[in-house]
């Protein structure tokens, strides 16, 4: 592989993941920085258990064979938070004691405190949530918490990122526009992105591959 | 939006050391949770089972024999010793258990529910010893039941020469242990049945019972308690073991010829005479199998409930005296809410009352007396009894949060056996095992008194610790920390900035409950303790057969009081946080 092939990439090795001995789903796909994979399929085939694989959150009860390269760094082994990738879920899941600057500044690295409230009350106002800085998250709407939980990602300054059904409690209008916003936010930064959904219109928003999963492929 | 505001990606950093020492104390806790648990119990148990076998290198006896039985067996009046022992905690179950259905059955559809709950819920945490004091003080001859019946009633100008309390068939121990399960069983069903799932059920197949014709007694009858019986079983077998084998109650509201068989213990134990202690051992043992038999007495009252109501749950009859029963319930529940609000002022009149002549239902005269020179010699038995607690607490709190979280690390639950050690302490007669943990400790570190007691004291915190934080740990949406992992965050930071903060008021709840369990504690301080460590329930315990009745309201007072405050500090944390978090919402709406 060269070098640019390297850089900024998510690579999925031979990967078959399976539930008590029946496979569940098999996967060889590589994702350039910028792309995003839309994995589609119901419910049960084994979508979030992928998200799940990727990030090292692997529940009891499931098996996985393969491996994951991320910028061509093996990172299989490596402990969920040291992997860097990043994660969308459909709640925004602000963390309920902290608030809105802090819940971004929890996932910033260290620095200083000036450098770090510039740069978040800078990033709010970017995606228009321009002083909302020391709000609780509940007080938000439900578009603004997603915002919010984007920004969290964003800055946590991820090297790919992973979306669980990320828009399905949006309305139809805002679900655009957060969609437009985060694929956006990926295409500019470069991060290869996996999209997990439900919705015919993600996977067309998202302009990328779509794999559809079949509930229990049972070929022995 | 052309910024970036996004760094250049950095290298992934070498674990921390804080992060490893972290994981490796969550992996090592559960097993030193287990130890704590087992090996004293254990320990104890083989330190009570070698002496009742004649094995007391003490005493330079070192042979095997029943010597300790047959000496037990002479005993005068043992088998009424185990009579009292064995129907008391059954019988008082029973009631327990009645009156909590009855309860449930009338107000389970009904605000009162809620209302009762709250006020028996402060009875939880009042000390076996302060509420047997407080019934002492309601049925006494010269007692507040007879003060307000006389002598309009009665006709009585003096008080009458009842054996009460100290009545021979323990109707007094019956009535304390029942007064104080009653609480306890009523509030472990209702959290048991708040699961918002479970609860959702439940009421759908009571509106449908009532909505096929059922009154609503017979529709709780027919169609909730079989959904709930199982989740009462657990914590009736713990209130039957611990009344079989409890001493506070019989030593302050029982016979004395002969008490119970685990006052007899203590008695023995306590003798100058040392050989009496393989007689003791071998009525530990005995203790033992009373509170096995009564167990399986329950287990077998339960068969023969199922097997003559299984037929009648489908024998469609909507209508046993529904609305006659309810009626009687409703009086009962105000009998037995004033007779709970008496006793306690009973116990505040006697702590302030200076001249009060029978049959007067108030004092005469007033005085501080009783309080300023019980608070001079009181202070360091407080001192004991907080320093015990916040140590035993503390230990128990951490040790569960970080069991708790190599659960959650771990994916899954504790096993049914782990489970089942936790309740170790709460099921086996602590009479059973406090001696042999005794000779134990002698064996290891005799100097070590206020260790000894804390250790001795975590036995008891911990399961009821590790209960209530359980709940609310288990509950945490898991997507929390998978984010903040997601964002780059180690287990230590997860586990202090992301699980505790949530934690909080679960936290503290669970260590007022602990403190409570830890102030309550009577034997193993007496026993572990040696008498060396006084703490304010020794104190009472020891001031309430004997010293002025004055007095001892005054320690039984203090006893409720110092759990109470530990419980409003959590109210007060609590509602200040409520109170913070809706000012925010407020002044963000105004924006």
């Amino acid at each position: 592989m060269s070098p640019t092939n390297e850089h900024n990439s998510l690579h999925i090795e031979n990967l078959t993941i399976s539930r008590d001995k029946t496979p569940l789903l098999s996967l060889n796909e590589t994702i350039r920085g910028g792309e995003v994979l839309t994995i589609m399929g119901p419910s049960g085939s084994g979508k979030s258990t992928l998200l799940n694989w990727l990030t090292g959150q692997l529940p009891k009860g499931f098996n996985a064979d393969g491996k994951v390269y991320l910028n061509g760094i093996n990172i299989s082994h490596t402990p969920s938070y040291q992997r860097h990738i990043g994660l969308l879920y459909q709640d925004a899941l602000l963390f309920p004691h902290l608030s809105v600057a802090e819940n971004i500044a929890f996932a910033m690295p260290k620095g200083d405190k000036k450098a770090r409230a510039t740069k978040i009350s800078f990033a709010l106002a970017e995606v228009g949530l321009a002083g909302l800085d020391h709000r609780h998250p509940d007080s938000l709407s439900g578009g603004q918490q997603a915002r919010v939980a984007l920004l969290r990602v964003l800055l946590s300054q991820p090297k790919a990122i992973l979306l669980d059904e990320a828009f399905s409690k949006l309305d139809s209008q805002l679900r655009q526009e957060t969609r437009e916003l985060v694929f956006e936010q990926i295409k500019q930064h470069k991060l290869p992105a996996i999209m997990v959904t439900h919705d015919e219109s993600d996977a067309i928003a998202a302009n990328g591959k779509v794999i559809n999963l079949k509930i229990n492929q049972q070929i022995n | 939006m052309s910024h970036s505001f996004i760094a250049q990606p950095q290298e992934p950093h070498k674990t921390k050391a804080s992060v490893r020492f972290f994981s490796a104390l969550v992996k090592f806790s559960p097993k030193l949770l287990m130890a704590i648990l087992i090996l004293p119990v254990l320990g104890g148990l083989l330190g009570v089972i070698l002496p009742a076998f004649g094995w007391l290198p003490a005493l330079d006896k070192t042979q095997f024999n029943l010597q300790g039985f047959e000496q037990l067996i002479q005993t005068p009046g043992i088998i009424k010793m185990i009579a009292l022992s064995f129907f008391s905690s059954i019988i008082s179950g029973l009631l327990a258990f009645i009156i909590t259905l009855l309860l449930l059955a009338t107000y389970f559809d009904s605000p009162w529910l809620a209302r009762i709950q709250k006020l028996l819920g402060p009875i939880l945490v009042i000390p076996h010893a302060a509420a047997a004091i407080a019934i002492a003080f309601l049925i006494a001859p010269s007692g507040m039941i007879a003060r307000l019946l006389s002598p309009w009633l009665t006709g009585w100008q003096s008080p009458v020469d009842w054996l009460l309390p100290h009545d021979p068939f323990g109707i007094s121990i019956i009535m304390g242990l029942t007064l104080k399960e009653l609480p306890f069983l009523l509030l472990m069903t209702l959290s048991a049945i708040a699961q918002p799932a479970l609860n959702s059920k439940l009421r759908a197949q009571y509106r449908l019972a009532l909505s096929l014709g059922y009154y609503p007694m017979t529709a709780f009858f027919k169609a909730v308690l079989p959904n709930i019986y199982p989740l009462m079983r657990l914590p009736i077998l713990a209130i039957l073991a611990y009344a079989s084998a409890s001493v506070e109650m019989p030593l302050i509201l029982g016979p004395n010829t002969p008490p119970t068989l685990a006052v007899a213990i203590i008695n023995w134990f306590h003798d100058v005479d040392l050989s009496l202690r393989i007689k003791a051992s071998a009525g530990a043992l005995i203790q033992l199998l009373i509170t096995v038999s009564v167990l399986i007495t329950w287990w077998l009252l339960e068969k023969i409930a199922l097997a003559i109501t299984c037929k009648t749950l489908s024998n469609g009859k909507r209508n046993y005296g529904d609305a006659f029963i309810a009626k009687g319930m409703q009086i009962f529940t105000v009998f037995l809410i004033s007779t709970i609000a008496l006793a306690l002022l009973g116990m505040i009149f006697w702590s302030f009352a200076g001249y009060w002549q029978f049959p007067q239902a108030m004092p005469e005269q007033w005085v501080l007396l009783h309080w300023q020179s019980a608070l001079q010699q009181v202070q360091t038995p407080i001192i004991n009894s907080l320093s015990i607690a916040l140590v035993s607490t503390s230990v128990a709190v951490i040790l569960t949060l970080l069991t708790l979280e190599y659960e959650k690390q771990n994916g899954s639950q504790l096993s049914n056996c782990s489970s089942l050690i936790i309740y170790l302490p709460m099921m086996i007669p602590s009479i059973a095992f406090l001696f042999g943990l005794v000779w134990l400790q002698e064996t290891l570190h005799a100097n070590a008194t206020f260790i000894n007691v804390s250790l001795a004291h975590l036995l008891f915190v911990l399961p009821y610790v590790f209960l209530s934080l359980a709940v609310s740990y288990r509950r945490l949406d898991p997507r929390y920390a998978q984010v903040a992992a997601s964002l780059g965050a180690s287990p230590l930071k997860i586990f202090i900035q992301v699980s505790l903060p949530q934690l909080l008021i679960p936290i503290l709840m669970a260590s007022a409950l602990g403190l409570a369990v830890s102030f309550s504690q009577y034997l193993p301080t007496l026993l572990v303790g040696g008498g060396r460590l006084n703490t304010v329930t020794t104190e009472a315990v020891s001031l309430a057969n004997g010293a002025s009745r004055r007095t001892s309201a005054v320690y039984a007072l203090i006893q409720m009081l110092l759990p109470a405050i530990a419980f409003s500090m959590i109210w007060l944390v609590s509602t200040w946080q409520n109170k913070q978090r809706a000012q925010k919402m407020k002044t963000e709406v105004s924006l």
